[in-house]
């Protein structure tokens, strides 16, 4: 196991794409320290910015990192095995395009977590920024696979041109939650705030809290009583079911619990 | 000694109106015909504003004083050299000349960089980047548009020549100006305020009865139907150019996203499950949905209530989605009301050398493009860079305090013509001419063409063009990393002193500023 | 200026017959000349390596409004290809549509020293010109759009060619720009209300005259001008099934022009224009049928526009084309840019799959034609970058010219649809190198009447490629791969007399120079009050604006042409 911890504050944005487990893997300790990363403009080596210590006896996880990471971005960008565990906040990217493995943040995690991520785990303890599991902009084709897990919030933009995987929150979520969404489900535990499932032509999300405001784009297809959110888990409804955006002529669905969700009460004259 | 210039260009807004013609006496714009209020306002008069700077300025300890230009532009590149990363801002009304140059600049330091449109159009730029743009000229609105919707835009204030010269009130090859009719009008409108007046007057003793309280929006009227150009203003307040549409829709505060689904849906002959949308009625959004399709050629145009309001570029990206639905019924068009007058070609000179059209980043030794990381604010209210050059804004009076506040808290350096909230607050402040007054250059309009500014005064003695600051500033920071190279290769090690040696602004200024 | 000496290379200059010659070449003052003092000039060893003059491309976007929107909207493309910064050269990015500087250094490497910028909005010239400017290394010149300038078509429809001769030499002028391009003429116009035109012979709205009609007049003009290439022609129907037909009717039309002497008409990416079949189902290949005519035709040039499977981005002025594109569905962007009274525009990022029997068929035609083509003087390779792939790939197509492996190895991976309608087994043509200077130099260069370039004889620019292909040692066809690599790495690159590109690295940043012509008619277009009253109602600048001054033009070279009107 690889210990990195800060040596200082930093102000201006770390660039550290080498920490991840690919590109440790095979190196010595010194190999490691040397790996060059950027502060601002300036190209320093990982050694210069941080203390790295290796710990021989401890194989998993395979780096630990330790301390204020709010301004390190892209850490263990496009990893494919192996696991990173942040004991607190990290900064934007983290797991992008994750291929493989699994990354453990016990803090916040900034914008862009696990965009375009294909395969492996992401967990958040903390909250998640915004654009979290969503591409990069221009780009339509977002996560395709893994599974992210966020304990806290996360915040505006999140699974984006989502094809597949699983977004779990457990806390509340921000606007445009599953916008562009093509496949791929996103449960949340909390509340959802507007524009929910804006565009979305399939995949599903599911809302156990409160529906701040449905697009007017969604109609009502039924009522069911639960609904699957991956192969070992299970909401229990009854959920309103809503499909949508038929402005894209989508097919995609928004279960929205519906005892806590009076407001679409209205829908149900359409059933 | 009086001159009369023509066709001279105007530096407010995207519009760019190139009819101006200025009197000129004793090297003094004194008369100007065309321009609208605002024209007028900076063209003859702000323009020779005490407030002017003259001569650049150091700020020592906590005053500025002033210095000589090759001071000032040692010490900026010295400050811009040093910092680890520092942050270029404004260009947006600067020619792209300026523009052009200040790329290379932030190329050179490893910088971040951007414009303007990050506090204003930003957003439909990155919109057209999600799903593209059906735009067009704004002369082939002018030509052949029978529909002209303003969302969330209120041109009568902002661009006040916009629809006499591009849209309802000027004469195309196709479509006539609805100009006369407006004036028609106004006049009934004043007869039948007389005729009110005069009812109440008559009938002052007697309680009139209250109107029934309706909802916000009216029902759309017959005329939206007629012959001829229509206008046809969606808003959340009733602007000056809501006064001047045929038909005014009052949309409820952020909620314009919903109005475009709505819409969308409606376009596509699909029905909805709910009565309103944003508060007008789903009823009469069918009715303007039949307008906007059976109209010949439309063409909405969007500003900052739909860019800058909860959503911002989703908005616009559903602005551009309703537009291109329509283009499978009919022919429509959509654009961004660009503010300042060159902030297109902002979004245009960075492109063209970059790829990208703002919030960029060099400290890869290539360029990153990342609103929300790389943007001004973002990154000032993070805290992230270490030193700003201000060109051609005023992020003083217009940034929100956090971001300011830590602005402050690094070396500042400014390059604007007049004294301005961020000039008092630099550390090295430069003079500088007035664009497209004083100094020649290009702008690109709203629509993207490029128009050359005239000079049409000479500018103080010793004020220099922001042009020649930037590249002065330029040459002197890769004079400054040779030396630098050249020392460090001769001590054989990088000296961690410069780091020590920043500069904290003392605290006394931001006092001042608080 | 240094004189410099390049010895020993085996030599290809169609222009004046050498094929394979092994010779010295002089360069003094930018020039070949016939010797240089070897105690005085450098001297360059290239035993063994080819030579050849600098590419002249005929037909790339490489700058203007179009292509920057197209720049613009695409930062998923960019972020997979990006340049650092050096102490010589400038950063930027890629990939379908590369940044300036990017450009230049690209095809700088490639050995192209020569790109004409094809498609360039009036209106909009100043942008196309400011970005010019920061493309180094090559020289470059625009073609207006002129197919659907409201000024052209009401004059051709009152037959006043005069008329319109004067001011289309003014427009050329005031646009700083080389050469008439007409795009789906008719079809723009009518693209403003959201139609379009379907065949030579329908009518386009508002204006009293078909696309028959402006080709014919703008031929005319064209002649009447002297202007040293032909019109350059973006055919109706583009991009739609069966349009051969409409492609053959485009060429019969302009027999009637053809005064024996020199081509009257160009047609571009013509790949795109040959398609056969009745609907995207049944499509398949008119290329044989293009290609008969024009073997038994001497008026008309074509460049291919050839597919290389690519993830690029698609933009023409074909505004409807784009749209019918879109329609087709998969695309999540659209853009659509109209300029007033002259022209439209559309641009969509498009991924050409080998999987999929329509772009495979593409790929195919595109081949079909150039290997069909009997003489090489007839038609250029293009790749219409970025429409069918970036310019940085035409090393690719080269290797499917010059080797039947190459081309089998890359149809094996094609649709197996596309692979039983293609003609390329039946085909055994290879393209030799010297075949070649003619399709990327040579005989573009003559088309473009650019008599300075595309040939190495005394006199013409010293704008030299070297690469690293023995044509004695070297079976181009079987090893094609080394090949295509050393025409994506030239050894050496030298524009106007200076090395630019040493081993496949720039090692010199100078600006190429901007062509315009200075066309001169006897008498100049009648700019009076009437005119300029008119100008103030087509257009939103006004006049005394309108026009490119010198200050948007870096490094100018101005060709006087004599009009005979």
């Amino acid at each position: 196991m690889i210990t990195i911890t800060p040596k200082r504050a930093f102000t201006v944005q770390i660039q550290a794409t080498c920490i991840n487990v690919d590109v440790f893997t095979g190196k010595t300790i010194q190999d490691i320290k040397n790996l060059p990363i950027t502060e601002g403009k300036e190209t320093i080596t990982l050694n210069d910015a941080f203390n790295i210590t290796e710990n021989k006896t401890v194989e998993t996880p395979n780096i630990t990192l330790t301390g204020d990471f709010s301004k390190v971005k892209r850490i263990g960008q496009g990893m494919k095995t192996g696991e990173i565990v942040i004991n607190g906040d990290v900064g934007m990217h983290t797991g992008e395009k994750l291929s493989g493995g699994k990354i453990i943040v016990n803090g916040n995690s900034g914008g862009w977590t696990g965009s375009e991520m294909k395969k492996g785990l992401i967990e958040v303890h903390g909250n998640s920024g915004d654009y979290t599991a969503s591409p990069y902009r221009g780009t339509s084709t977002g996560m395709r696979g893994g599974l992210i897990i966020v304990y806290g919030n996360v915040g505006t933009d999140v699974g984006c041109y989502m094809q597949g995987g699983l977004i779990r929150i457990n806390g509340s979520a921000g606007r445009y939650l599953g916008y562009h969404m093509l496949g791929g489900t996103i449960y949340v535990e909390k509340d959802c705030a507007i524009r929910v499932g804006a565009c979305m032509t399939g995949g599903k999300i599911i809302i156990n809290g409160t529906v701040e405001l449905l697009m007017p784009t969604f109609t009502v297809d039924s009522i069911k009583p639960k609904v699957k959110i991956d192969a070992t888990q299970t909401a229990q409804g009854p959920f309103y079911v809503f499909l949508g955006d038929i402005a894209e002529r989508g097919t995609g669905k928004i279960f929205a619990l519906k005892a806590t969700n009076p407001t679409c009460s209205s829908y149900e004259k359409y059933l | 000694m009086t001159k009369v210039i023509g066709s001279v260009v105007c530096t407010i807004c995207g519009c760019l109106c190139d009819d101006l013609e200025v009197t000129v006496e004793n090297n003094e714009i004194i008369k100007m015909k065309n321009g609208c209020a605002v024209c007028e306002a900076k063209m003859v008069h702000g323009y020779k504003s005490e407030e002017r700077i003259l001569k650049p300025h150091i700020r020592k300890n906590g005053k500025l004083v002033p210095v000589t230009i090759d001071e000032a532009i040692h010490e900026a590149a010295q400050i811009l050299t040093d910092a680890k990363y520092p942050l270029l801002f404004g260009w947006t009304s600067s020619a792209s000349e300026t523009q052009h140059v200040g790329v290379e600049l932030a190329e050179e330091l490893g910088s971040a960089l951007d414009n303007c449109c990050s506090v204003c159009h930003g957003p439909s730029v990155m919109a057209t980047q999600e799903i593209g743009i059906p735009t067009a000229t704004l002369g082939q609105i002018r030509h052949r548009a029978d529909l002209i919707i303003y969302w969330a835009c209120n041109p009568w204030s902002s661009h006040p020549r916009h629809v006499e010269r591009y849209t309802a009130f000027t004469e195309g090859r196709f479509e006539k100006s609805e100009f006369k009719e407006y004036v028609q009008k106004l006049k009934a409108k004043a007869s039948q305020k007389k005729v009110a007046a005069a009812i109440r007057r008559t009938q002052v003793r007697y309680q009139s009865p209250s109107r029934p309280k309706s909802a916000l929006v009216e029902a759309p009227p017959q005329t939206l139907a007629k012959e001829g150009r229509k206008m046809v203003v969606f808003d959340v307040m009733k602007t000056m150019t809501a006064e001047v549409a045929d038909y005014f829709v009052q949309v409820e505060p952020n909620r314009d996203y919903e109005i475009f689904g709505a819409l969308r849906c409606l376009v596509n002959d699909q029905e909805l499950d709910v009565d309103t949308v944003g508060g007008v009625p789903v009823d009469y959004l069918k009715e303007i949905a039949d307008v906007m399709v059976n109209a010949e050629f439309g063409a909405i145009f969007f500003g900052l209530g739909l860019t800058q309001s909860i959503g911002r570029f989703r908005n616009v990206e559903l602005a551009i989605a309703l537009t291109r639905d329509l283009n499978r019924k009919t022919k429509f068009v959509v654009s961004p009301m660009r503010g300042h007058f060159n902030v297109t070609g902002a979004n245009t000179v960075f492109a063209w050398q970059t790829g990208y059209p703002f919030a960029l980043d060099f400290s890869q030794g290539y360029p990153q493009y990342n609103p929300g990381e790389f943007t001004a604010i973002d990154l000032l209210r993070r805290g992230d860079n270490d030193a700003t050059l201000v060109i051609s804004a005023d992020p003083g009076a217009h940034f929100p305090k956090g971001a300011l506040q830590n602005m402050l808290k690094y070396p500042l350096i400014t390059i604007n013509p007049d004294w301005n909230a961020i000039s008092r607050l630099g550390d090295v402040v430069f003079p500088t001419q007035w664009c497209g007054i004083e100094q020649a250059g290009t702008a690109y309009r709203m629509d993207s063409v490029a128009i050359t500014l005239k000079k049409v005064v000479e500018a103080p003695k010793g004020v220099p063009s922001d042009e020649e600051i930037v590249r002065r500033i330029l040459e002197e920071v890769r004079v400054i990393k040779a030396k630098k190279t050249a020392t460090d290769a001769a001590d054989g090690n990088v000296s961690q002193e410069m780091v020590g040696s920043k500069k904290r602004r003392s605290k006394s200024i931001e006092k001042e500023m608080y | 200026m240094t004189e410099i000496l390049i010895k020993n290379g085996f030599v290809f200059d169609p222009i004046n017959k050498i094929d394979c010659q092994k010779m010295d070449i002089a360069i003094k003052d930018g020039k070949i000349v016939k010797k240089v003092s070897e105690s005085n000039a450098k001297i360059i060893d290239v035993s063994g390596l080819t030579v050849m003059a600098g590419g002249v491309d005929i037909h790339s976007h490489i700058a203007g409004s179009e292509v920057n929107l197209g720049r613009l909207i695409r930062p998923d493309d960019h972020v997979k290809d990006v340049v650092k910064k050096t102490a010589l050269t400038r950063s930027g990015t890629g990939y379908s549509i590369p940044t300036t500087y990017v450009t230049g250094y690209r095809y700088s490497k490639m050995g192209y020293t020569t790109v004409m910028n094809p498609s360039m909005a009036a209106m909009k010239a100043k942008h196309a010109h400011e970005e010019l400017n920061d493309i180094p290394l090559i020289d470059k010149a625009s073609f207006t759009l002129l197919g659907d300038w409201w000024f052209a078509l009401e004059n051709i429809a009152k037959g006043d060619f005069k008329e319109c001769a004067r001011l289309v030499a003014w427009m050329i002028r005031s646009t700083r720009s080389y050469a008439i391009k007409i795009v789906n003429p008719g079809g723009l116009e009518s693209w403003g209300f959201g139609r379009n035109v379907h065949s030579l012979d329908d009518e386009v709205p508002n204006f009293c005259l078909t696309p028959r009609d402006i080709i014919i007049g703008m031929a005319k003009v064209n002649t009447m001008l002297n202007m040293p290439h032909t019109i350059h022609l973006h055919t109706n129907n583009l991009g739609v099934p069966g349009n051969y037909k409409t492609t053959i009717d485009t060429m019969r039309a302009l027999e009637s022009v053809y005064q024996g002497d020199k081509p009257i008409g160009h047609i571009t990416h013509i790949q795109f224009s040959s398609f056969a079949g009745d609907n995207w189902a049944h499509f398949k290949s008119g290329a044989e049928e293009i290609a008969n005519y024009l073997n038994a035709h001497n008026h008309m040039t074509v460049d291919i526009g050839q597919i290389t499977f690519a993830d690029t981005t698609t933009m023409t002025a074909d505004g409807p084309f784009e749209f019918a594109l879109y329609e087709l569905g998969g695309h999540n962007k659209w853009v659509n840019s109209d300029v007033e009274t002259e022209s439209s525009g559309g641009i969509i990022p498009f991924h050409f799959k080998r999987k999929n029997a329509v772009n495979a068929i593409q790929w195919s035609i595109g081949l079909e034609l150039s290997l069909l083509i009997k003489d090489p003087w007839k038609w250029f390779m293009t790749t219409d970058h970025p429409n069918g792939g970036p310019f940085f790939h035409y090393p690719r197509v080269f290797a499917w010219l010059y080797s039947r492996k190459a081309r089998e190895a890359t149809l094996k991976n094609c649709n197996k649809k596309a692979q039983k309608k293609s003609l390329l087994p039946s085909i055994d043509r290879e393209y030799t190198l010297y075949e070649l200077a003619i399709v990327t130099r040579a005989g573009t260069a003559k088309a473009l009447g650019l008599k300075n370039k595309g040939h190495l004889g005394i006199g013409a620019d010293a704008d030299v490629s070297i690469y690293n292909i023995n044509p004695e040692t070297t079976d181009i066809a079987n090893t094609y791969k080394s090949v295509r690599k050393a025409f994506g790495n030239a050894v050496y690159t030298i524009k106007d007399g200076e090395i630019v590109v040493k081993d496949a690295e720039i090692v010199a940043t100078p600006s190429g120079r901007t062509m315009w012509l200075d066309v001169q008619t006897k008498e100049p277009c009648r700019i009076n009050d009437e005119m300029k009253r008119k100008f103030k109602e087509y257009w939103t600048i006004e006049f005394d604006n309108y026009p490119v001054t010198d200050h948007y033009i870096k490094v100018p070279e101005k060709i006087s042409i004599k009009a005979s009107v």
